[in-house]
């Protein structure tokens, strides 16, 4: 199968569904001739014009708003944000607005929005544009959060999500981009509350989002060759949740460790780890683990980056000592 | 007052308007001071001209968007008393299925995308609206009702910015009653109103908001105007509240003499001026208009009747419409 | 001093660059500005200019080259005579090449190992079965052995330092080291302690974990709770099988399903269980007179029996009812086991046997009372009472049922008051 990047896998949903659909249009910060600062959307304009690759002031509240009554009205707008962490500016028109509308009216007014942007740390951008704010909106009803893990899910789950008559949210990780992974010719359409068992173990279950599903795959490598069998599941979308795989995963292997790069606190890792608690709780052998984005804000240097998110032989360590039985907390 | 026309029924009908509006008003006001209504709402009356002047104006295609003292905008957009006092009283026959109440009444048959308890929320959506009529071709325009308060917001500069650069078929109306919550407006609104669409190169206008002629007129102008691609637009209409900020604003000397109340209601009342002038002109006799009034009374008597008999939703409805094609989110 | 021509970062989400082409060879004039070689990124083909003017050296990728960002690709210099790259540095730091000995991990828990003593030095000749080092870990001294043939070229460690398991402490080398070496590991220069420097590329560099330093796996205090996994107490409930079979085998907590196992293959419980062990018998009998004393002195004189306590112990179990019973005598803290068998007082002898009851003899001291609790065997305790004594029996439910505990004690107390009457 033929093998595209990350940024070409959502360049063609783009290009596939506005092609499908006259009423899809990007709207963003320089997401026409710029094509973004990621490069990701070069060659739409050329392709779609600027009536539906529109390039914005920079101005994420007024964009994000635009948006939002662009939908209510009969179209689909693809919002590009150019950085994850800028959601904290378009908060009252995504959470407010967005995601309370289609309850508000009872039924009667739709939002089908998406909202691409990015999440993912050590790219040495710092604080203010580092963060993986995916819990955020997670936490707010009437939004669906996809997490795009490879080109594959990056194309599937984006389709699915201009084709949802909900507002979505995608989080691709920026420092995945020029990643590759095969994506078949033709038709993908990933559907969301569908998690993936990317590698299958009985000894423990490695749930990951993200970028780090590719950490949990390299941990099970490590495992494996010490005779841990890890099963690597990949939720893809986290609102909805696939809860019935991450549990059937759980009560077989009944050691789960959950990694997410958004903060440990409040987080994911803390959602995950608890519904599997609250259903699973006399399959586990081990406590629940949450492996998350250390408590702080992302630092620039190199050598203090790094160790603020999680890493395979940090999820390896992890993993060994459950299964080990040791006593990870002091009971 | 503008010059008398031969469109009689235009005429009746604006008055009608107007009076369904006070009558609703009315009513409500009696709903929340008897306890029979939860929560609170924010009445209209006073500002009925504005209302009905710029909605007697449109189409049922056009849009508009409202805010939390939305009732007016509502009903002169063509709303029942029936499904708006349903949903005032939280009722499954509301326009929201109860889910909504006073400040978020959406019915969208009739171009209303709904109030919006954020002050300033809706002027993204509003814009919005009017990009996707510009997108497909359209010849909607949209209305964006706001107060005097919602100037002081960030998102109206962002919005106004793209709607002029883009010129988008959306005419904001600033509706200036004086007063931004319990603080008059020129403690919270420096320069002028107008002044901050004209920056923008967007034409701006001031109007008396409690001559219904006169706003009528300048919205089909402006209206038309939009149509051909000649927006956006600004006005500014001066207009007064005869309530205080909510229902339960009532000692509200701190902020408002009442003897300035009182000269808005005596000399200045959209209502009693207009009625006049329908007398003058001889539109109507004073026995037409009060039969006018007498059936509208009644039927706003039979809708409160009804509502406050209606049932309540089903509480299995709680988690229906959080996502569109999900019956229950929570199931 | 030449300045480093560097594959530039040219893209937001670029990892390298593919050079297209070279505009200047090596020894070319180069002047600041001037095209130096075009680059292919991820959306686009770029010139990269010259940042200075000098001589083009040390071109160390060709066109077709992908390049990680960051990286030297060339330098320009002062002269056009090909400067000679810099002596490659020797590496202080470089392992002689051979068969790595390393820190084993002997115990359950055991990071690290103490090196007591090197048995060879750098330079000695090693056979694969020699002892090459002592090293102490939590539990105990272990000498390690080469585990191949060959010559010591390093020793990465001293004695007296601790290494953690896994590391390469030792290396052995087929043919005799020239330079052979002793390191420290305080020197930084072992394989692990090698600084990894920060890379600079936008790749997720695997940093340092940020797991929590192991733990010792210490027991917890657990003030009498089992600690186990849900699943493990969800198996034992399922299985009907009793977690503190564990505690009592002093297996570790916490316990998991994999405990399970090891609970399935022990038996059952040989301490009583807490309940019944919880019900203790106590009972007592009030003698008026002692009437031991004078059938001592009789047995004594009269058949030549001068083991007082051997008789005490024959007429305390008698009330057993038994053909044969082993009873220990305690007075004066001094203690005799003796052998009773079913007969004449004279038959019996002394024993060395887990006794099937106890006579604790405390008529000589001041305590009027006791209420000790059960113990091994069920306990006969004398004490005074006047010129009486008092006969306490303490048993547990399972060691006498009932009637056996009040026949006991009945038949001792009637013995003790009347010794000769039930003798004859």
């Amino acid at each position: 199968m033929r093998e595209i990047t990350l940024s070409q896998a959502v360049n063609e949903a783009l290009a596939e569904e506005m092609r499908r659909d006259e009423t899809v249009f990007i709207i963003g910060e320089d997401v026409a001739e710029a094509g973004t600062p990621f490069k990701v959307l070069s060659g739409l304009v050329e392709e779609f014009g600027t009536a539906r690759v529109v390039d914005t002031p920079i101005a994420e509240p007024g964009f994000m708003g635009l948006a939002v009554g662009a939908a209510m009205t009969g179209t689909r707008p693809v919002v590009d944000l150019m950085f994850g962490d800028f959601l904290f500016l378009v908060m009252d028109q995504l959470c407010n607005q967005a995601a309370k509308t289609h309850y508000m009216s009872g039924g009667k007014l739709t939002v089908p929005l998406v909202l691409r942007t990015n999440l993912g740390a050590t790219r040495r951008s710092a604080a203010q544009h580092s963060q993986s704010l995916h819990a955020l909106v997670a936490h707010i009803p009437g939004l669906k959060v996809a997490l795009p893990s490879s080109a594959l899910e990056a194309k599937g789950l984006l389709k699915t999500a201009i084709r949802d008559d909900n507002p979505v949210v995608i989080f691709e990780d920026k420092l995945m981009y020029n990643d590759k992974a095969p994506v078949p010719e033709g038709e993908v359409l990933i559907p969301f509350g569908q998690a993936n068992v990317k590698r299958e173990g009985r000894d423990i279950t490695l749930i990951g989002t993200s970028s780090m599903v590719q950490v949990c795959e390299a941990a099970a490598g490590i495992l494996s060759a010490e005779g841990i069998e890890a099963e690597v599941i990949d939720p893809r979308t986290i609102v909805p949740l696939d809860e019935a795989t991450l549990l059937a995963s759980a009560r077989k292997t009944s050691r789960v460790i959950v990694v997410d790069e958004g903060h440990q606190s409040y987080g994911i890792t803390g959602e995950i780890a608890a519904r599997i608690n609250e259903r699973a709780f006399y399959h586990l052998d081990a406590p629940v683990l949450r492996m998350g984005a250390m408590d702080v804000p992302v630092p620039f240097s190199p050598a203090l980056e790094d160790i603020t998110v999680p890493t395979p032989e940090g999820v390896a360590e992890n993993a060994r000592r459950l299964v080990r039985g040791e006593m990870i907390h002091a009971a | 007052m503008a010059e008398a026309r031969t469109n009689t029924e235009d005429y009746l009908r604006m008055y009608r308007q107007m009076v369904r509006i006070r009558t609703f008003e009315d009513n409500a006001n009696q709903l929340y001071l008897s306890a029979k209504m939860p929560g609170l709402t924010h009445m209209y009356s006073g500002e009925e001209a504005v209302a009905v002047g710029i909605c007697e104006a449109l189409k049922v295609a056009d849009k508009i968007t409202s805010t939390h003292r939305g009732h007016g905008h509502c009903v002169a957009k063509g709303a029942a008393f029936r499904e708006m006092f349903c949903e005032l009283l939280g009722k499954e026959e509301g326009y929201c299925r109860g889910k909504g109440g006073s400040m978020h009444i959406a019915d969208q048959s009739n171009g209303n995308l709904g109030a919006n308890a954020i002050v300033g929320g809706s002027m993204g959506i509003a814009t919005g609206s009017a990009f996707t009529a510009r997108m497909l071709g359209r010849d909607d325009v949209t209305v964006c009702f706001f107060g005097d308060g919602a100037t002081a917001q960030g998102l109206m500069y962002e919005v106004m910015n793209m709607a002029a650069l883009w010129k988008l078929p959306v005419i904001y109306a600033c509706e200036n009653n004086g007063y931004s919550e319990y603080t008059r407006t020129d403690e919270i609104a420096a320069g002028s109103i107008t002044a901050r669409a004209e920056a923008f190169g967007i034409e701006a206008h001031q109007v008396d908001g409690q001559d219904v002629l006169a706003v009528n007129a300048l919205t089909q102008d402006l209206v038309a105007r939009a149509r051909r691609g000649e927006g956006p637009f600004f006005i500014e209409l001066m207009t007064y509240r005869y309530h205080g900020h909510h229902v339960g604003d009532i000692n509200r000397e701190y902020y408002r003499a009442k003897a300035e109340e009182q000269e808005w209601k005596e000399t200045r009342d959209p209502i009693t001026r207009f009625r006049g002038w329908l007398v003058e002109e001889g539109i109507a006799s004073e026995d037409e208009i009060e039969a006018m009034n007498e059936e509208i009374r009644a039927d706003a008597k039979a809708a409160v009747d009804y509502a406050l008999a209606a049932k309540y939703p089903d509480t299995s409805e709680v988690d229906m419409h959080v996502y569109k094609g999900v019956t229950h989110a929570l199931a | 001093m030449p300045h480093e021509v560097i594959m530039p970062a040219l893209g937001m989400a670029q990892d390298s660059g593919l050079i297209v082409a070279w505009h200047k060879a090596a020894g070319d004039a180069v002047a600041a500005g001037d095209v130096l070689f075009e680059v292919e990124t991820d959306k686009a083909t770029m010139e990269v200019e010259a940042q200075v003017a000098g001589f083009l050296a040390r071109v160390r990728a060709a066109a077709g080259d992908s390049v990680p960002v960051g990286e030297v690709i060339a330098v320009i210099g002062d002269s056009a005579e090909e400067e000679s790259p810099p002596e490659a540095a020797p590496e202080p730091d470089a392992l002689p090449e051979g068969h790595g000995v390393i820190m084993p991990a002997l115990g359950m828990a055991q990071d690290s190992g103490l090196i007591v003593a090197w048995h060879k030095a750098p330079g000695d000749a090693v056979a694969a079965a020699d002892v090459l080092f002592e090293v102490e870990t939590d539990k105990s001294t272990v000498e390690v052995e080469a585990g191949a043939d060959g010559y010591v070229a390093a020793l990465l460690a001293e004695a007296g330092q601790e290494a953690p398991v896994g590391e390469v402490i030792a290396v052995i080398t087929a043919d005799k080291p020239e330079a052979p070496q002793q390191r420290s590991r305080s020197a930084g220069a072992t394989p692990d302690a090698a600084s990894a420097s920060a890379s600079a590329s936008a790749a997720k560099v695997p940093g340092n974990t940020p797991v929590k330093a192991p733990e010792a796996r210490a027991p917890a205090p657990t003030d009498g709770r089992i600690l186990a996994s849900p699943k493990a107490r969800r198996l034992a409930l399922e299985q009907g099988l009793d977690l503190q079979r564990l505690v009592e085998e002093g297996h570790p907590q916490p316990y998991h399903a994999a405990d399970i196992e090891v609970l399935k293959s022990l038996g059952p419980s040989k301490v009583a269980a807490p309940v019944a062990a919880a019900q203790t018998r106590r009972l007592t009998a009030d003698l008026p007179e002692d009437g031991f004393a004078a059938f001592a002195t009789w047995a004594r004189d009269g058949v030549g029996l001068d083991d007082a306590q051997a008789l005490l112990a024959g007429l305390a179990a008698a009330g057993l009812g038994r053909d044969r019973a082993t009873v220990a005598v305690e007075a004066q803290g001094d203690r005799q086991v003796y052998a009773v068998p079913h007969g004449p007082l004279s038959a019996i002898d002394r024993a060395d046997a887990a006794p099937d009851l106890i006579l604790r003899d405390l008529r000589l001291s001041r305590i009027a009372s006791v209420a000790l609790g059960a113990e091994d065997a069920p306990v006969l305790t004398l004490t005074p009472a006047g010129d009486g004594l008092t006969i306490t029996l303490e048993c547990s439910a399972d060691q006498l049922d009932a009637t056996a505990a009040l026949t006991l004690l009945s038949e001792f107390a009637g013995r003790m008051e009347q010794p000769l009457r039930h003798l004859l």
